[in-house]
């Protein structure tokens, strides 16, 4: 029964695991393309990414589409989710309702449909149109995220800043912010990802000189599929994962400590 | 008559514009004295003490400090102390900074307000816990904590809604009386709100009883106990006996109960013969014998012994009674035994009646 659960166990692991983590050798092979296992080992690949503007350019132009997005959704959502989770008005659960909606629809049909409304709006392959579709697919999430972290927020918390003295302005700076913000930067954080690993929508509504990482991947491994992939992969694999490890290892590194 | 230190005015609340919450409370209270808002949860109490604190405002009526009116004042400009149920200590910052929170809001310099809260912090018996963030903090430690920082810049009026609620029956006792010093030391004025009756004897200089969003009854703790208004106040406060009784005579104070016959009661020359009453017999006021006033033979039903005391259940003729004895009078007592109890008539009280000693 235990040898059965463990090798049960090993299989899972097999396929979750192992094609995260294949690209990680198949970055140092010296073949040409991609291909399992290596036949030599190098590491050209990383400098032929580092030292290619086709490259780096749609690197970059991620990180700053990323950025946006974030900034925009958070914007957008902090209000939206104050409103939704504290007060009562007429449509309430109809607003919820829209604000959920690109979570459920296919990520094709919400392509296609930017493809159409950006290229009226002239903003077809723009940077500008790029961070508005991403924005429409992260805001969702940040809310979900924002709006946890804000129901389980004790509002006895500003009540008692408020009879201490402290004014709305100062209640929220000195209060609601501090004890929220993990909340706030894990919504964001999403946001961020979500923008940056995006490939459906980007294939639609990026272009040349909006080009997007995943949609740059895409299009190389149609034409060279070299190791690059892999660079790029592996490069992917360990920023994304240290995004979401290093705030868990901080923030339990200063519990310990304190 | 002067002005009362604070005067609560013909209060009412309603949330929906229907149904009422609190419904005409008016109540005065001295400088420096400790008021306690007993009642069940929905009773008003805390309602009241939100509209005293500003978190709410009231439909009806107004709040005044030394005949000020401060219902129209927002929250944060009324320099109101309040220690929360669940203490709301700010999770981000250590004890002291907590304590130093309001002196640094009123824009005392830093030092200087670390310093006073330091100080406070002492007088709660913390001074070396200034350091802690609250996670670090036992829950009787959080709760001085919180009184620390609701007392240090001297405020108008100290709230503390069901504070020692989260707490153990021990430390419950222990806070009890640390809270009351602190209060009594500082002469702070203050409303302290909770559900539980004996918490409320053990602190109170006046109860103030509320049911149903109203004022039932407002008196020192023993006159409350002894003299409830209402047999809901009888009840609430204490552990009682509520006999349905005949007036024969009121001007001599007599009357006749089913199952046990004619007693004597407390005179009540107002009444007519022939009125039904309620007398109050608190459990303890009953004692073995025939030595008192008035007797009365219980047929046991279930004793309870607590080593001091033993609660003995049972009825007399159809009567059910309750009677608290001494534990070591009650010792060699079983179910199914018959007890003589007697009781004086001055320990007994007729309902809603004033109450003639």
């Amino acid at each position: 029964m235990r040898g059965l659960l463990l090798s049960l166990g090993a299989v899972v692991l097999a396929f979750i695991a192992a094609p995260l983590l294949i690209v990680v050798p198949m970055s140092f092979s010296s073949a040409a393309s991609l291909e399992f296992p290596p036949p030599g080992w190098t590491t050209a690949y990383y400098g032929a990414f580092f030292g290619d503007a086709r490259w780096t350019q749609p690197t970059i132009n991620s990180i700053l589409i990323a950025l946006a997005v974030a900034v925009l959704t958070m914007a957008m959502v902090t209000p939206a989710t104050f409103a939704l989770v504290r007060h009562r008005f007429a449509g309430k659960s109809t607003i919820n309702l829209l604000l959920m909606l690109p979570l459920a629809v296919p990520h094709i049909v919400i392509a296609i449909g930017y493809y159409a409304y950006l290229s009226d709006l002239r903003l077809l392959q723009t940077f500008p149109g790029v961070i508005l579709a991403h924005t429409a697919l992260s805001v969702p999430m940040a809310f979900l995220v924002l709006s946890a972290s804000l129901k389980g927020f004790d509002r006895s918390l500003e009540r008692a800043a408020m009879s201490l003295g402290a004014s709305p302005a100062a209640t929220f700076r000195h209060v609601t912010l501090p004890v929220l913000w993990p909340g706030f930067a894990a919504a964001a954080l999403f946001a961020f990802i979500q923008s940056f690993d995006e490939t459906v929508v980007a294939l639609f509504v990026s272009g040349r000189d909006s080009m997007t990482l995943p949609r740059k991947m895409f299009d190389s491994i149609r034409t060279t599929a070299d190791p690059v992939i892999a660079v790029v992969s592996t490069l992917l694999f360990f920023t994304v994962a240290a995004l979401v490890i290093l705030p868990m290892l901080w923030r339990s590194f200063s519990r310990s400590r304190s | 008559m002067s002005t009362p230190y604070l005067e609560l005015r013909g209060l009412g609340k309603s949330y929906d514009g229907r149904t009422r919450a609190l419904d005409n409370v008016s109540l005065t209270a001295a400088k420096g004295e400790f008021i306690t808002f007993l009642g069940p949860s929905g009773s008003g109490k805390t309602t009241t003490l939100m509209l005293v604190a500003g978190f709410e405002s009231a439909s009806e009526g107004d709040i005044l400090i030394e005949g000020r009116s401060i219902g129209r004042v927002p929250p944060h400009k009324r320099g109101i102390g309040v220690v929360f149920q669940n203490y709301a200590l700010f999770p981000h910052r250590t004890a002291a900074e907590n304590v130093a929170f309001p002196l640094l809001m009123r824009k005392m310099p830093k030092a200087q307000a670390m310093a006073k809260a330091a100080e406070m912090l002492g007088l709660v018996g913390l001074e070396r816990f200034g350091g802690r963030y609250p996670r670090e903090m036992s829950g009787g430690q959080q709760q001085r904590v919180a009184l620390a920082r609701a007392l240090v810049f001297d405020p108008a009026l100290l709230l503390l809604d069901e504070p020692l609620g989260a707490l153990d029956k021990n430390l419950r006792e222990q806070m009890q009386i640390e809270i009351k010093a602190v209060q009594r030391r500082l002469g702070v004025t203050t409303i302290f709100v909770t559900h539980d009756q004996s918490e409320a004897m053990a602190m109170s200089d006046r109860i103030v009883v509320f049911d149903g969003g109203r004022i039932q009854q407002v008196g020192a703790p023993l006159d409350i106990y002894r003299y409830p208004s209402s047999s809901f106040v009888a009840r609430f406060v204490g552990d009682s006996n509520i006999l349905a009784a005949r007036l024969t005579d009121p001007a001599g104070g007599q009357a006749e109960i089913a199952g046990i016959g004619t007693v004597r009661v407390p005179a009540l020359p107002a009444a007519r013969a022939g009125d039904a009453i309620e007398l109050l017999l608190r459990p303890e006021c009953l004692k073995p014998g025939s030595g008192l006033d008035n007797a009365a033979r219980l047929t046991v039903d279930v004793i309870v012994h607590f080593g001091d005391s033993a609660l003995v259940t049972g009825h007399a003729g159809g009567t059910p009674l309750r009677a608290r004895l001494e534990g070591l009078a009650a010792q060699g007592i079983s179910a199914g035994d018959t007890l003589p109890l007697s009781w004086a008539t001055s320990s007994s009280h007729v309902i809603g009646r004033d109450a003639a000693g």
